[in-house]
């Protein structure tokens, strides 16, 4: 078994995938603050208690929707106060803190995306829909590196050899363009020998394929098997209007079904597989440890 | 087997009124280890090139280049990229993905070999160069060495018969340079894997090769086995300066018997002679009372919870003095640099210019007819189409130049020799009159005539009353020009003094000639100092003629 953070692109990507589209197509109340529970724990799961500043942020960000919805939009009969004859409601307030609190799980699902999905696993789903495509990324990314250490020194040594006169304005901007201008030549010139480079090895010489260091395992099968079951069952209820909720003019959850209750226990199955197993990596691990 | 042969074989690039490559001729055998040597310009990476049809410059060509008997036209393009390995001398520049694991399968790929074959050979050729522990980083983050292993690693992942490869150690320091040499020995040991490799650095190379190919101006001028090529190479003196220094001695003393290449051979070498004056006269160094650069416990580092890159780094640099500064990558060489010309500020600590202390240049002024640091990299300082461009831009009358730039006039900086565009940086920040020049690494990455050139005007430039501090890796071209030496280590210096005492010191971080003659003599460092006493000696078994 593998810990989710350590599967295959793939199961990671669809993973990402049904979680934040299910979340982003319903404005539901429950739906939001389960995917918002499960996407803040595996967060703090997998990056413990630090940056509290960033949380903070985030949730100062949620009452700043909270308040601000009802000051935009009127909508809705439960008014609360009359402030400049415009009526304060709170189905409006009750509509920010919903969708505040989808774009917050977003929010915390994209973090902890960008942290698994690193740039070699992003390039490798690239380099599924074309070996080239992720070729070109692969380069760009270590070009951009270069180009920018390289600017960098650059600067400090056309400074250190007195090339700029005096410090204003202008002659920094001249400086700029100077630099600009070496770095220019110097990028065409590197160009020449890095496609030289990659000539002498064959590039080009018939089709290419592409070699990644992952392996699909049978965890991923488990895994995959499951997010697509589960992302499945949400979906049908949430399409079939079984998970509905209506906001203005009065909040109303649409009635209760047993096909809704399994469209929900189905998402919150969804949510939580990756905490599982990695809780359950934990856990082995632990066992392991005490029993050396 | 035959592996390689190329016959009467003449380039012309496009425009030029000259050959490139003059009738070469020459063989190479199956397991074969041949370097080849000449001087900047004499054509040798024109040749390599023309041996790997991929990156052949375009031009008119005549004669026969053949691979495993089959000419180089008629080699099936896949055949070609597999079977003949390049590596080229800027690891930077060759080196294609952005992570360590799938640079090694880029050849591969291209090839549109299987997932599980590709990901055998690279778990192979991984083991092989000890590329495990760095596997997963990003090309980026490693050294110039590392990023010089990548790029052969990658090369030879494609199992090529044939490794062709044009200064690949230019860019590296000495120790790394010699790792990188013993590394190509045990391929060709283990695989009798033929290689063909050009090279400045003789001394670490020669030792191991089999065949040594000599070109001058186009023209292959000598052609086989090292010890007999160097014997017959006497009156060059351009060559000669860049053969090993047991070499160099043997040649100087114009002696008789096999030349000796490597360091043991030298020794063995000198002893045959008596031996029994054990030093030259050391010429008394007096430097100047004033101070050019003082720095006083000096500490700095690159980020808050990084080591001290300078810890306590305390350095005194003399008027009119030409001083090197030694030691291994990382220990903090060319950020001494850095902050000695302000740069980067130090953490704590004293900096003083000139007896004035640095924060007090104000508005760039430490910049104007004062400090002038050169990088390593100085390319990074040209920005015109053309040298003339380039002098004019830096508001420099090359009249006034201690050196002559006016045959290069109308070309452009980056086709230059390193020689070259040494020396043009040089002018570049000369045309701000500095008092005090810091240089990093002045001389890698060149040959030694070049090497010698660049020195007669630094010591022209010293006796005008400039201050010289140069960064090298380069302890032979250290002990033979500074006035004083200090070695570097963890961010300060350890150890300082003028050069013969300096180096006779050392017992590792030293010359060869020093390596060579230490049981002998004491303080011989330099090539000159051992010619000199063998010379006062005399052989075994004759009379002194002095």
């Amino acid at each position: 078994m593998k810990s989710f953070s350590s599967m295959h692109p793939i199961t990671q990507a669809v993973w990402f995938i049904l979680t934040a589209l299910c979340v982003m197509f319903s404005m539901n109340p429950i739906i939001a603050v389960v995917s918002f529970t499960g996407a803040f724990v595996l967060y703090i799961f997998r990056n413990g208690a630090k940056g509290l500043k960033t949380h903070l942020w985030f949730f100062a960000m949620w009452i700043g929707i909270v308040i601000i919805n009802p000051l935009i939009s009127h909508n809705g009969a439960t008014v609360f106060l009359v402030i400049n004859k415009q009526p304060i409601t709170m189905e409006s307030a009750v509509y920010g803190a919903v969708s505040g609190t989808v774009i917050l799980s977003v929010l915390y699902l994209f973090r902890t995306f960008s942290q698994i999905m690193t740039s070699d696993r992003l390039m490798y789903l690239c380099g599924k829909l074309s070996p080239k495509l992720s070729l070109v990324m692969s380069m760009a990314l270590r070009y951009t590196a270069l180009f920018t250490q390289q600017t960098r020194k650059v600067q400090q040594y056309q400074k250190a050899t007195g090339l700029y006169k005096e410090d204003n304005i202008i002659d920094t901007i001249r400086g700029g363009v100077r630099i600009f201008s070496i770095m220019l030549t110097w990028a065409l010139e590197h160009g020449i020998t890095t496609a030289d480079s990659m000539t002498a090895r064959g590039y080009g010489t018939g089709k290419r394929t592409q070699y990644a260091v992952y392996r699909f395992s049978s965890a991923d099968t488990v895994m995959l098997i499951l997010s697509v079951l589960f992302g499945a069952v949400t979906f049908t209820a949430q399409i079939s209007g079984k998970m509905n909720m209506e906001f203005y003019p009065k909040l109303s959850l649409t009635e209760i079904t047993p096909h809704g209750i399994t469209g929900y226990i189905s998402y919150g199955i969804l949510v939580i597989l990756p905490i599982v197993s990695e809780i359950t990596e934990n856990i082995k691990w632990k066992y392991y440890l005490s029993n050396i | 087997m035959e592996i390689l042969s190329v016959e009467h074989l003449n380039f012309r690039y496009p425009k030029s009124k000259t050959n490139a490559l003059n009738e070469i001729s020459f063989k190479l055998e199956q397991g074969d280890f041949a370097v080849l040597c000449g001087a900047t310009g004499s054509g040798k990476s024109t040749l390599l090139r023309m041996l790997k049809k991929e990156i052949s410059p375009l031009g008119e060509k005549s004669g026969e280049i053949s691979f495993c008997g089959i000419s180089l036209e008629k080699l099936a393009n896949r055949q070609s990229a597999t079977e003949i390995g390049f590596v080229m001398q800027r690891p930077e520049q060759q080196i294609v993905t952005d992570k360590v694991w799938h640079e090694l399968a880029f050849g591969l790929e291209n090839l549109g070999l299987s997932h599980e074959t590709i990901s055998c050979r690279v778990a192979e050729i991984a083991c092989y160069f000890g590329i495990e522990k760095w596997f997963d980083r990003e090309v980026a983050e490693l050294s110039g060495g590392q990023k010089q292993i990548l790029s052969l690693a990658s090369v030879m992942v494609m199992n090529p018969k044939m490794l062709i490869l044009d200064e690949p150690t230019a860019q590296l320091d000495p120790i790394t340079a010699s790792d990188f040499m013993n590394t190509l020995y045990r391929l060709n040991q283990d695989f009798s894997l033929t290689i063909l490799l050009s090279e400045h650095r003789l001394e670490d190379a020669l030792p191991h090769a089999d065949k040594l190919l000599v070109m001058e101006n186009g023209r292959l001028t000598a052609d086989g086995e090292p010890h007999k090529v160097i014997a017959e190479m006497r009156d060059n003196a351009e060559l000669i300066c860049g053969m090993p220094s047991a070499s160099r001695i043997y040649l100087e003393l114009g002696a008789k018997g096999e030349c000796p290449l490597s360091v043991r051979e030298g020794k063995r070498f000198i002893q045959q002679y008596k031996n029994e004056i054990r030093q030259t006269e050391i010429k008394e160094y007096t430097h100047s009372k004033n101070k050019a650069l003082e720095m006083k416990d000096v500490y700095f580092r690159y980020e808050r919870n990084l080591p001290d890159i300078l810890s306590g780094l305390d350095l005194t640099v003399y008027e009119k003095e030409f001083f090197c500064i030694l030691g291994g990558n990382g220990s903090g060489k060319t950020t001494t640099l850095s902050v000695a010309s302000g740069i980067k500020k130090a953490l704590s600590g004293k900096i003083e210019i000139f007896g004035k202390n640095i924060r007090s240049y104000k508005n760039q002024s430490l910049y104007r007819e004062c400090v002038a640091l050169l990088p390593q990299d100085v390319q990074m300082l040209f920005l015109c189409n053309t040298v003339r461009e380039e002098l004019e831009d830096a508001q420099c009358s090359a009249e006034t130049l201690p050196f002559d730039l006016s045959a290069l006039m109308e070309q452009h900086p980056y086709d230059l020799s390193g020689g070259e565009q040494q020396l043009l940086a040089l002018a570049k920040v000369l045309a701000q009159k500095p008092k005090l020049l810091l240089l990093d690494e002045p001389v890698k990455a060149l040959d030694s005539a070049s090497k010698r050139r660049l020195a007669e005007v630094l010591l022209k430039l010293r006796d005008s009353g400039v201050t010289i501090v140069a960064v090298t890796h380069d302890v032979e071209f250290a002990s033979e020009y500074a006035d004083r030496c200090a070695m570097f280590f963890r961010g300060k210096i350890v150890s300082q003094g003028e050069p013969k005492q300096f180096f006779s010191e050392n017992s590792f971080y030293t010359t060869a000639v020093s390596r060579m003659t230490r049981e002998m003599y004491s303080n011989a460092v330099t090539v000159s100092d051992a010619v000199k006493l063998c010379r006062i000696n005399g052989l075994k078994g004759t009379e002194n003629d002095t």
